[in-house]
């Protein structure tokens, strides 16, 4: 295709995305460098980079970044190990039952997140299924303090998104070398055996990249906690910085501040990605 | 992997797999249960597991006032989807054009959608939900539309300008929504837009581009390039081989990237919120329902929020093969 070709065909979606996505992201970068509250909204008055050195000395923001952290070292880890416990057993069944068994997996993962976290939440209200079985068995009330409350948000953020993790496993084991497997079948490796030399070296850059989707997945998580805990995250100390960012900007009405924030946000992602992203660069370098 | 003879092992596994499943659809089993609920029996403190359930939550949520010959109605409306399902289904045996019978279903869907308020006194939960059909539609036809040509060219042309757009855009996708709300809020104010449906589907085309271009361009990879070739041979330029030649053989991978696209605009809750004040969607919508002072937020929101479940999972039904390659092929890739 000659070059001309195609700046015709991708003009549109690259024009799209430059008005939508570029032209923000540098409009972001600016409107962090100004003090703007939903008074001036239309004239912001520029105070250079103070809005970036207030965010960096905010205790609060470093306290919702140690949350982020924790809730992604926690989360992401389970999720993927419960996924491939799941999607080995699930490639144990017969091809009838899987269909059945899998509808009914990815249920969390399809629904509204929003919707979801609402079902979710309804289980832990006053007359909700879980707190009744909490008085039940331990025969005191579910408390509601920082530990429970943190442990809560991580509970759904397992719950809602281990389908995906499961389902890519699930089609990486589809494609298991056979002839790898009766080879060492014959050779008397039992079940740990083929797992650990066959099945896992298999599942390597699937690993990865799940990894990597559910690391910036869980750092930029939002929704879910806003419904999960509404206003209450300052009270358990709950706060990400995705919802932090959200109360600076409507709640204490620091649009600037809150944008730098974003920028900061956007900086610290970078971090983790830039290897990938070179990684994938040379990647389709080779590939033309 | 070959599968166990292991008895005991194999009815480990089905019980491990009965447990997941339980606790996979736990929250939806009990939402379910408390919308069928009055608010006295959802309210109870053991919970009742035995009741007598009662529509009276869906009312409330769907209609202003409840019409005399509600069932009528209501048996109509149905029967008329089944008939324009039907339609869909058997387009092929129909002695006229594909296309002609896409679009009757397409207007009669339509029809049925703005007509039912003519009828029956909805609701404003009804308005939220035909304008998320509106966005959700829209945002998928025109994020396909300009992702199939992009996709195509990415993976047609191997020049360095194409290298350069497919990692930016893999850098965009990792960035969070936050970052380009107030930016949009400001364009959006300038163009005078703020508030419209047209504003909504814009940024969620372009918030949801990278990855669509992604996907696609992974499925046109897929294609030989041979085919267009030969077509272009016979003299057709490059725009027609695409759409006579290419397109027909996508349809699959279309499919695929248009159900993510699909559950991304049915499932955005931020930019709606902040770009819109009264053309909400029902995330937006069913979050007010969450936490309030109200004691009926519990009944309510738990029929809000299965309403909202049930046409994502009709979709899902229908297309789960789609969206489970999608999963392992496009979207692993992005």
């Amino acid at each position: 295709m000659k070059r001309s070709t195609f700046f015709q065909f991708a003009a549109p979606s690259i024009f799209l995305m430059t008005l939508l996505m570029v032209i923000p992201l540098i409009m972001a970068i600016w409107l962090g460098m100004n003090f703007i509250t939903f008074r001036n909204i239309t004239e912001p008055e520029f105070v250079g980079l103070q809005n970036y050195i207030d965010v960096l000395t905010d205790s609060r923001f470093w306290s919702a970044a140690r949350f982020t952290t924790i809730y992604t070292a926690i989360v992401v880890p389970s999720r993927m190990v419960l996924g491939l416990a799941v999607a080995l057993m699930l490639d144990q069944v017969s091809k009838a039952i899987r269909g059945v068994y899998l509808s009914f997996f990815l249920l969390p993962f399809i629904i509204v997140p929003i919707v979801g976290t609402l079902m979710f939440k309804q289980l832990f209200e006053a007359s909700g299924l879980i707190t009744w079985a909490y008085r039940v068995i331990f025969e005191t009330r579910l408390p509601y303090n920082e530990g429970t409350v943190k442990t809560l948000i991580m509970l759904h953020g397992i719950w809602y998104v281990t389908p995906f993790a499961l389902v890519t496993y699930f089609a990486g084991l589809q494609t298991l070398p056979s002839d790898l497997l009766e080879a060492a079948s014959i050779d008397g490796a039992n079940w740990w055996q083929k797992i650990r030399g066959i099945v896992l070296p298999h599942l390597r850059s699937l690993t990865i990249l799940i990894l990597l989707i559910s690391i910036m997945d869980s750092y930029r998580i939002f929704d879910s906690i806003f419904v999960l805990t509404n206003n209450l995250n300052p009270v358990f100390k709950a706060d990400t910085l995705m919802t932090y960012n959200f109360s600076t900007a409507t709640q204490f009405q620091r649009l600037g501040k809150g944008n730098a924030m974003a920028v900061i946000t956007v900086i610290g992602i970078m971090i983790v990605l830039i290897p990938n992203l070179i990684q994938s660069y040379r990647e389709q370098i080779e590939e033309r | 992997m070959e599968k166990t003879r292991n008895p005991i092992a194999k009815v480990g596994i089905h019980l491990f797999l009965i447990i997941f499943t339980i606790y996979s659809i736990l929250p939806f089993y009990w939402t379910t249960m408390q919308s069928f609920k009055t608010l006295k029996d959802a309210n109870s403190r053991t919970p009742k597991f035995l009741f007598t359930p009662t529509w009276e939550n869906y009312q409330e949520l769907w209609l202003k006032s409840v019409p005399e010959n509600g069932y009528m109605i209501m048996f109509f409306i149905l029967l008329a989807v089944v008939l324009l399902i039907c339609m869909a289904l058997f387009a092929e045996q129909f002695p006229w054009p594909n296309w002609v019978t896409v679009g009757a279903v397409l207007l009669g869907f339509a029809s049925i959608l703005w007509g039912i308020p003519e009828v029956v006194d909805t609701a404003e939960f009804y308005d939220y939900f035909v304008n998320t059909i509106i966005v959700t539609v829209g945002t998928v036809v025109v994020s396909i539309t300009i992702g199939c040509l992009a996709g195509y060219s990415l993976a047609r042309y191997s020049g360095y300008a194409a290298v350069v757009i497919l990692i930016a855009a893999l850098g965009f996708r990792a960035l969070p929504r936050l970052t380009f709300i107030l930016p949009y809020y400001q364009i959006g104010n300038a163009l005078n837009l703020l508030d419209t449906r047209f504003l909504v589907i814009l940024t969620l085309v372009a918030v949801n581009q990278p990855f669509t271009i992604w996907m696609l361009r992974s499925f046109f990879m897929d294609i030989p390039k041979e085919l267009e070739e030969s077509a272009m041979v016979d003299g057709a330029n490059r725009l027609m081989a695409f759409r006579k030649v290419i397109i027909p053989i996508m349809w699959p991978g279309i499919i695929s990237t248009a159900l993510f696209s699909l559950l991304l605009a049915y499932n955005e809750f931020l930019l709606v919120r902040i770009l819109t004040q009264t053309n909400w969607t029902l995330p937006v919508a069913i979050s007010r329902y969450t936490g309030g002072e109200d004691p009926r937020h519990l009944t309510l929101a738990a029929a809000a929020a299965v309403s909202a479940t049930i046409p994502i999972v009709i979709v899902i039904l229908f297309f789960q093969k789609n969206l489970v390659k999608g999963l392992a092929a496009g979207a692993v890739k992005g």
